[in-house]
């Protein structure tokens, strides 16, 4: 039985993402039965708040159209075969500078996109929680950098994140839960680069297991892990969060798509339309979290149209599908003289945040980068497509593949309105509009990736590489349903509660108002943890409903 | 044999448990050996010189088997983790070399005292290498990365003790003089291994506690190597200042527990090579990648020193 053919997540039994072919018990909820929080994604968003309601007492299930693994026995040592983790479901890219979608920047599987991110877990810059008003660009965002910071650590050490001792930019963290890892060659090359440029480097804090965790066996070096790692090292939503919330007694419903939030004559939501093993139903739920991620989210409130809402539910800011954001992902490359082998251990072990946190430069927003190990097919493709290189060229600068290293940035894009997601006249094979995304860099984001080429162009230089060329792709996705101080230009409050509809929530990362330079799992994680405390407590409070009616878990 | 991820897996403290019950039944059967009786208050002038001897003569084989149980240890560590260096350097075949030496002990007389010598030079001198290592072949220098990945520090003074311990048994073999104090090139034996295992023991357990700070400390075992050797060193540097029935028997308990915690060690080491990728199926690769397995037992070999240095002590007050 496939994964991906058939719901494996039934009869009250889950897979056991540790053990080959093993199950774990599984608490299941009709559909008929109103359920405290249907959940539309278990990725970083939606796996976490499905973990941490549960945990509370809540009644959980939570949806994903991905199939349900157990990386042990289900993850090939196969680029192609891994592609099966990304979202290859039919969407339209258009605009000044149409993304390519799927393989970077969307997941499509229980975990979501963290089961092949590639594991680098940055902060964001203090002052990045305040991009208007210290730093005079972008909008600020309705929570603060210290309470943030808080929940940074508890996200942390939910992935036992594999961190440096110190880490040289920003506010003073904790001590990572696990020891930073050997820092390869390929970092290497960025540590030469750093020393020689005179800016501070650092091993990247990575979401994989320096030590043994639990079942969990520790990473074995092998750079698979953007095809998902077949050891469980990388610590995925899948392999923490989930389990978590298997245990605590949540339904988690994989190969199950939602179509539609319901709504009722009142305009509160009352359950999702979802679509599996063959037929469409309806589950039943006191509220809704949307975290289908920066595309899939905004989508799903805009297919969820009715007559009281038209324009899609929670828009009646019509700032829903606006202010998408990417991170522009250029990248320099060389040949070294000796060999690197760069796709040994996770790609990106050495980090340089300069950029984030020196504010002398000729454009707003920051960026980080990251020594590169790219596996051949992935590396043969970004080159052929930014070079057009071919035939035996080709052939001859594969054949130095093992000499080859390079630095990339995750650079932060500005938001603009006219970034984002609408619906197009295309349907996907649920008979559902699927997403057109349009994108376009604005001048700021060409002075930033410009400065950032220049920059590595001198550091890969310095640090002994030769034949240098350029590739330029993007990464990540944050914004689509930005939240907010005020009702008028953004769909939620701080805690991911939208303004129009009070029991709909959204919990991911289209909640960012900004992009910030590193990248977004991290994050997103720890405003979940935030999210899923503040629902807790506004539970608490009896304020979860306005309406008189009582959250079930809580009434009793 | 099945993967782990199949294997039903035991909870740490049912292996550990396993593991430290295995290393004290092992222990205890090396503490069994008695050493000869104590020297009795009103015993004739004769009788206390040939019991003085034989004390000697027992400080020595403790000294040997300390001696045999560091370089037994050096030789597997360093030849597995040499071998992972591939040998890229041919003096990374020095290492194994002189603790095989050390180990066959080259024959008669002053053959000994060459192998011993070498296997303690080369320790001093791998030391040398491993500095070089850790602070000079790295782009980043001197940084916790290359401290925790680096060649270890630490590792060839173990073989620098293994050589002192064997040198240390011959000297004393060659000074005894019926009558006199047993003394190891003119020092007094007892204080003099009683620090010298003290040393050791506190070097010894720098090297584990910066391991096991790269390993997190994920299991709460890993504290006991970094807490009680240390307790012990303490314990027997007081039995130098104060030798009493009651520092002596303190220091000798402690001891006990660290002869056996090492060789527990190699237990939970093999427990965590168990949980790496593939576990002991695929020993060929864990048992490189997994914790050291035959690093612990230097425990016990340092702490063998320092039960003779006990033993010797208790005879001569
Ligand atoms: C190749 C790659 C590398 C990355 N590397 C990093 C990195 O190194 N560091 C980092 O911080 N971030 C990285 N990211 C980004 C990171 O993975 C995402 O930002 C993060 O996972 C987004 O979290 P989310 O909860 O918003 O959405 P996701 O994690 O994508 O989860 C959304 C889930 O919702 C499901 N879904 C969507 N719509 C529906 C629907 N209608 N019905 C049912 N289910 C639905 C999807 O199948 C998906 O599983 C990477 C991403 C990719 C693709
Ligand atoms: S390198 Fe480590 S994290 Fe990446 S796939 Fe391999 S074991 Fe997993």
């Amino acid at each position: 039985m496939s994964a991906e053919d058939t719901p494996r997540a039934v009869h009250g039994r889950a897979p056991d993402v540790f053990r080959r072919g093993g199950w774990v018990p599984m608490r299941c909820f009709d559909d008929e039965e109103e359920v405290d929080f249907a959940i539309v994604g278990t990725g970083a968003g939606g796996g976490t708040l499905a973990a941490r309601l549960a945990e509370a007492g809540f009644s959980v299930v939570a949806f994903d159209v991905g199939a349900f693994y157990r990386p042990l026995e289900d993850f090939a040592s196969d680029e192609r075969e891994q592609s099966k983790l990304y979202w290859r479901d039919e969407r339209v890219s258009g605009g000044e500078h149409p993304i390519s979608l799927g393989s970077n920047n969307s997941g499509q599987s229980v975990g979501g996109s963290t089961v092949h991110f590639q594991m680098v877990t940055l902060r964001f810059r203090p002052e990045w929680f305040k991009a208007r008003t210290k730093l005079g660009y972008g909008r600020d965002w309705p929570v603060g950098w210290r309470e943030m910071w808080g929940y940074y650590a508890k996200a942390e050490a939910a992935m036992a994140i594999s961190g440096p001792i110190s880490y040289p930019w920003g506010p003073p963290r904790g001590r990572y839960p696990y020891r930073a890892h050997e820092v390869n060659a390929a970092g290497q090359v960025l540590v030469r680069g750093a020393r020689a440029m005179g800016v501070a480097w650092a091993p990247t804090p990575l979401a994989t297991i320096s030590a043994p965790r639990g079942l969990a066996h520790p990473c074995v070096y092998r750079g698979f892990c953007k095809s998902g790692c077949s050891t469980n090292a990388k610590q995925s939503v899948l392999v923490t969060y989930i389990p978590r919330a298997l245990k605590a007694g949540a339904e988690v419903r994989d190969l199950a798509m939602v179509g539609q939030i319901e709504t009722d004559d009142a305009g509160r939501a009352t359950g999702v339309v979802y679509y599996r093993d063959g037929r469409w139903r309806r589950q039943r739920a006191r509220n809704v979290v949307a975290a289908g991620y920066s595309i899939e989210t905004p989508r799903l409130l805009l297919n969820s149209a009715t007559a009281r809402f038209p324009d899609g539910l929670a828009n009646s800011s019509g700032t829903v599908g606006t202010h998408l954001m990417v991170h522009s992902n250029h990248a320099v490359w060389g040949e070294m003289d000796e060999e690197i082998r760069w796709y040994k251990g996770p790609p990106s072990m050495a980090v340089c945040e300069h950029w984030n946190y020196e504010d002398q430069k000729d454009f707003h927003g920051g960026y980080a980068f990251m020594s590169q190990g790219p596996l051949p097919v992935d590396y043969a493709q970004s080159f052929v497509s930014n070079t057009g290189v071919w035939g035996m060229e080709l052939r001859r600068r594969m054949a130095n593949y093992n000499r080859m290293a390079g630095l990339k940035i995750v650079g932060e894009t500005m938001p603009q309105e006219k970034n984002g997601v609408t619906l197009a006249e295309e349907r996907d094979r649920f008979g559902l509009p699927v997403a057109r995304v349009t994108f376009g860099y604005c001048d700021n984001d060409r002075r930033l990736y410009e400065h950032s080429l220049r920059f590595m162009r001198r550091m890969l230089k310095a640090a002994g590489a030769g034949d240098l060329f350029e590739t330029e792709s993007t990464a990540h996705l944050m914004g689509g349903c930005p939240m907010g101080f005020k009702p008028d230009d953004s769909v939620t409050d701080a805690d991911g509660r939208t303004w129009d509809i009070d029991n709909l929530w959204i919990c991911d990362g289209s909640l960012f108002p900004t992009a910030g330079g590193v990248n977004p799992s991290l994050t997103i994680v720890a405003m979940a943890e935030r999210i899923a405390d503040r629902i807790v407590a506004l539970a608490g409070r009896g304020e979860l409903e306005r309406r008189g009616r009582r959250l079930g878990a809580l009434a009793g | 044999m099945p993967e782990p991820s199949r294997r039903s897996l035991l909870s740490p403290a049912l292996w550990g448990g396993a593991a430290a019950a295995a290393g004290l039944a092992l222990g205890a059967l090396w503490m069994a050996r008695r050493p000869p009786r104590r020297a009795r208050e009103g015993m004739a002038p004769a009788a206390r010189t040939a019991h003085g001897a034989a004390m000697e003569r027992h400080l020595a084989r403790r000294l040997d088997e300390a001696g045999t149980m560091l370089s037994l240890s050096v030789l597997a560590d360093s030849a597995m983790e040499h071998y992972r260096g591939r040998f890229h350097d041919p003096f990374m075949y020095a290492a194994p070399a002189a603790a095989a030496l050390s180990l066959a002990r080259g024959g008669p007389g002053s053959g000994r005292r060459t192998a011993h010598g070498a296997a303690a030079l080369t320790g001093a001198v791998g030391t040398g290498f491993h500095v070089y290592n850790v602070v000079a072949r790295r782009e980043s220098g001197l940084t916790w990365n290359s401290l925790f990945y680096g060649a270890p520090l630490g590792a060839p003074a173990a073989l620098v003790l293994a050589g002192m311990a064997g040198l240390a048994a011959a000297q004393l073999r060659v000074e005894a003089r019926e009558g006199e104090p047993a003394s190891i090139a003119g020092a007094p034996a007892a204080p003099l291994v009683a620090l010298g295992t003290a040393l050791g023991l506190l070097g010894t357990t720098a090297e584990v506690a910066l391991l096991h700070f790269r390993g997190a400390f994920q299991d709460p075992w890993m504290y006991v190597p970094v807490t009680l050797p240390p307790t012990a060193a303490l314990a027997l540097a007081l039995t130098v200042l104060r030798p009493t029935p009651a520092t002596i028997a303190a220091a000798r308990r402690l001891l006990q527990a660290t002869t056996a915690m090492g060789l527990a060690g190699a237990g939970f080491h093999a427990y965590g090579i168990h949980r790496n990728m593939g576990g002991w199926a695929n020993w060929s690769q864990m048992l490189l990648q997994g914790p050291p397995l035959p690093a612990p037992p230097s425990f016990t070999g340092v702490a063998l020193a320092g039960l003779g240095a006990l033993d010797l002590m208790e005879s001569e007050r």
